[in-house]
């Protein structure tokens, strides 16, 4: 450790921030990485993680800051110049093309140089030899193990001589074995003086091989520390800890009887999911990314064919396989991804509001305009949507706004179940609280809500109970008002 | 105070009206090439050019409004060209067989069920894209232009030939209802209807909501799939209405005949500035998309342009289209 902090740094970032629309994605983030080490980046989603190594790559430029590679001050880059400076970045969803051979892979776009199909053949070969790596180079990507593409962009990466190599989750996709000849790997790089930093939220990993961590959160560099100074549960608290005052109402009153229940969800990322929702109850579900919650939502509205799953809905066997089943049956959902899932950008707010209950408006097979205006307007009011008028297209305004135009969507309907998932992100702090507010509304009426966040504090001050999902299972039941962050951070990253 | 106002009044109308002609170009482009082809040719303005120039809306307009409910969805049509040839062929035989009524309605019902079976194909493959629908029914308009071929086994049917009474044929193409012909009192109708349920109903904002979003439609409940079906069955009855009005025109039905109306269908939609990503657009801009292609074929003709010339111009004024919408929505997200 000593030694490595001692010669300069491979990679320095100093004070780069980048804002996107609405969000503040990295506020003056510093760090420095060293060759022959193994740079741990860890956080929370949404940290910041991603930005900062797409700025790297050249993806996305910085608003501000410097960021010097070798000695060498970066301004401005592109992805394939970031490889040629000898930056690679294994994504984690890998970027080779299916339909060529692995040989052609590693060499993609650079055939001539390398001596032709033969060369590359056989250049490819002592590239995966030398990273134990024994997958035949004639072979297509598409017939090979996901590991092996790993592999295949790992040495990808050294055909470039690279002197940097970031790996953005790399094991979210592995088996355990896969896993270990990753980390024999990535022991040998270290060994030949190639920095790596390793991205992630698996602990386990970050104690395993990386020498030295950085913690982000909310777009801040919390702290960089050698991985041996650090404790687990330090780890939690620095990726989680934020002091929270008055940014929450108080936690509403629960709960009633059972409303809806889940006995049983099965597909191939959810493995054992029980579930009960009370009347009048928020119910936080804390999970990762890729640990099945936004399956689990998909596949309780309908969203996602699931064959084999049963629901009942005070007490009776309900039946959902679509999202109008769904909808019938009073449940309703405001998915994450609001641009791409729930907002027509090209519409008035509306015809966004009024799209839940289009039906009800509907007579004979006409809608009634005028009921739908009012639709429009009472919702616009209720939920204090600042808009210039109900017919005002819904692309121009604020992120907050339109978020309080798709709840009103579902508020219309008077919803028995409202599954929220991610409902503040990317707005800011007033409009947050009013959802807040309303979700509390919500519940008051007697609705039910699923709350699912990447915000723990969020979840931790509006829910009534708390449910962790991790691998495809519910592992966990807390009370929020006794448990504590770390320890439910612990439960969600329990087989990570 | 009135007098103050009244100049302002004026002023601001004019700059209303011009905001609107700077977003609707088409109009601009419409008058220019009116006011081009009077002053050619002084006989343009008689009523018989006026009558020349419905007739000629005939086959273009049916197939175009179609088309504008699967454009406006976020879909496309490429089969209407392989449908308005074996509609019009089997209408034509089938007149000496069952009498030109029902063969009418067979026609018809061929063209329905050429639209429900692209609609049927698109769902059970589960093509949700615009590209894959492209590709879907450009296939089965070479399946139903080769149906037709093995129906006439590659013969022209003449209309004139039948041994039966034609007399709708006759009527749809030279009879007049008022001071309207036949043929232009059915383009009002399909017009009316079409509009209504693409303003009025749920079944047409269904349509546009589709081309709007779907993912985010179907999560709200909107049935999507029901959508499609509609899309491409209106689509399909268009191109059959569209295949008999051009068959009694014309007074034959060739197995190869509609080909050419596939692109034009388009061109008239996408010209008229149904948006081709879906989401927006208008029967009634079609209309105009379709009058504009109509007065230009004109225009050109009577200036003693080649055909050649009109193809490449065709294709000029699309990818104008495409390009002037491009910009104009970049304008409006930003």
């Amino acid at each position: 450790m000593v030694e490595a902090s001692a010669s300069p740094a491979l990679l320095s970032i100093k004070d780069v921030s980048k804002a996107f629309p609405g969000v503040k994605a990295l506020d003056r983030v510093s760090l420095e990485v060293h060759g022959g080490v193994v740079h741990g980046i860890v956080g929370e989603n949404g940290a910041g993680k991603s930005t900062l190594m797409k700025i790297l790559s050249g993806v996305y430029e910085k608003d501000s800051g410097e960021i010097t590679f070798e000695g060498k001050v970066i301004e401005k880059t592109t992805p394939v110049e970031s490889m040629h400076m000898g930056l690679a970045i294994i994504y984690q969803e890998l970027n080779l093309v299916n339909t060529m051979t692995v040989g052609e892979n590693v060499f993609l776009g650079r055939f001539a140089e390398s001596g032709g199909r033969a060369g590359v053949h056989a250049k490819a070969r002592a590239l995966l030899d030398s990273i134990g790596c024994k997958v035949n180079t004639h072979k297509l990507v598409s017939e090979i193990s996901v590991s092996d593409k790993q592999m295949v962009e790992i040495a990808k990466a050294l055909s470039f001589d690279s002197k940097l190599i970031i790996m953005d989750e790399p094991s979210s996709s592995l088996t355990n074995d896969e896993m270990e000849k990753l980390v024999k790997i990535i022991h040998d790089l270290k060994a030949k003086g190639i920095g790596i930093i390793y991205i992630s939220h698996k602990l386990d990993e970050i104690f395993g091989f990386c020498d030295v961590v950085t913690v982000m959160r909310d777009g801040h560099v919390i702290d960089t520390k050698p991985v041996g100074e650090l404790t687990r549960n330090d780890m939690i608290a620095m990726m989680v800890g934020r002091t929270i005052e008055n940014e929450y109402p108080p936690r509403p009153d629960c709960a009633g009887e059972p409303i809806l229940e889940i006995k049983h969800i099965r597909t191939r990322k959810l493995k054992d999911v029980q579930l009960t929702l009370r009347k009048g109850e928020i119910l936080g579900l804390v999970g990762l990314v890729g640990s099945g919650r936004t399956e689990l939502v998909r596949a309780l509205f309908g969203a996602d064919k699931v064959a084999d799953k049963s629901i009942l809905l005070d007490g009776k066997p309900v039946e959902i396989n679509s999202p109008r089943d769904a909808i019938a049956l009073g449940l309703s959902l405001v998915p994450e991804d609001r641009k791409l899932q729930g907002l027509l950008l090209g519409f008035s707010v509306e015809q966004n509001i009024s799209l839940a209950v289009l039906t009800r408006l509907t007579r004979f097979g006409f809608v009634n305009s005028k009921e739908e205006t009012e639709v429009g307007e009472r919702q616009i009011k209720a939920l204090n949507v600042k808009t210039p008028s109900g017919r005002t297209k819904i692309r121009s305004l604020s992120g907050g706004n339109q978020q309080k135009a798709i709840l009103g969507r579902w508020l219309e309907m008077h919803p028995r179940v409202l599954v929220l998932d991610e409902p503040t992100r990317g707005i800011d702090v007033g409009a947050k609280y009013e959802i807040y507010l309303l979700m509390k509304k919500i519940v008051e009426d007697g609705g039910s809500i699923i709350l699912i966040s990447s915000e723990l504090p969020e979840v931790l001050h509006m829910s009534n109970r708390v449910a962790t999902i991790c691998d495809g299972r519910i592992n966990g039941e807390f009370d929020p008002a006794v448990a504590s962050a770390d320890e439910i951070m612990a439960k969600a990253f329990e087989f990570a | 105070m009135s007098a103050a106002t009244e100049p302002m009044r004026g002023r601001v109308s004019t700059h209303a009206a011009v905001t609107f002609l700077k977003n609707n170009p088409i109009f601009v482009a419409i008058a220019i090439l009116a006011v081009i082809t009077s002053i050619v040719e002084p006989k343009f303005r008689t009523t018989e050019n006026l009558d020349n120039i419905i007739r000629q809306f005939g086959v273009l307009i049916f197939a175009a409004l179609g088309m504008t409910f699967v454009i406006m969805a976020g879909f496309i049509d490429l089969s209407i060209g392989g449908i308005i040839s074996l509609v019009a062929v089997v209408t034509v035989t089938q007149i000496d067989q069952v009498g030109q009524g029902p063969a009418i309605l067979i026609g018809l019902g061929v063209g329905l069920a050429c639209g429900l079976l692209n609609a049927i194909l698109i769902l059970t493959a589960g093509a949700l894209t615009q590209a894959e629908a492209l590709f879907i029914t450009f296939g089965m308009s070479l399946v139903y232009g080769a149906v037709a071929l093995m129906y006439t086994q590659g013969v022209t049917q003449f209309l004139t030939y039948s041994q039966s009474d034609i007399s709708i044929f006759n009527a749809i193409n030279s009879g007049s209802i008022g001071p309207l012909s036949v043929s232009a009192v059915m383009f009002l109708i399909a017009l009316a209807i079409l509009l209504t349920i693409e303003r009025r109903t749920y079944m047409g904002r269904t349509v546009v909501l589709t081309g709007g979003n779907k993912v985010a439609a179907r999560l709200a409940g909107i049935p999507i799939s029901r959508s499609i079906l509609m899309i491409y069955a209106i689509s399909g009855l268009m191109s059959a209405i569209g295949a008999v009005v051009l068959a009694s025109r014309v007074t034959l039905a060739d197995p190869t005949m509609g080909t050419p109306w596939m692109t034009q269908a388009i061109l008239a939609v996408v010209v008229g500035g149904t948006a081709l990503v879906g989401g927006r657009g208008s029967v009634l801009w079609t209309v105009f998309g379709a009058l504009l292609l109509i007065l230009l074929n004109n225009c050109l003709n009577l200036l003693g342009f080649s055909s050649y010339i009109q193809f490449m111009l065709r294709g000029v004024i699309l990818i104008l289209a495409i390009w002037l919408d491009t910009a104009k929505q970049n304008a409006v997200s930003k």
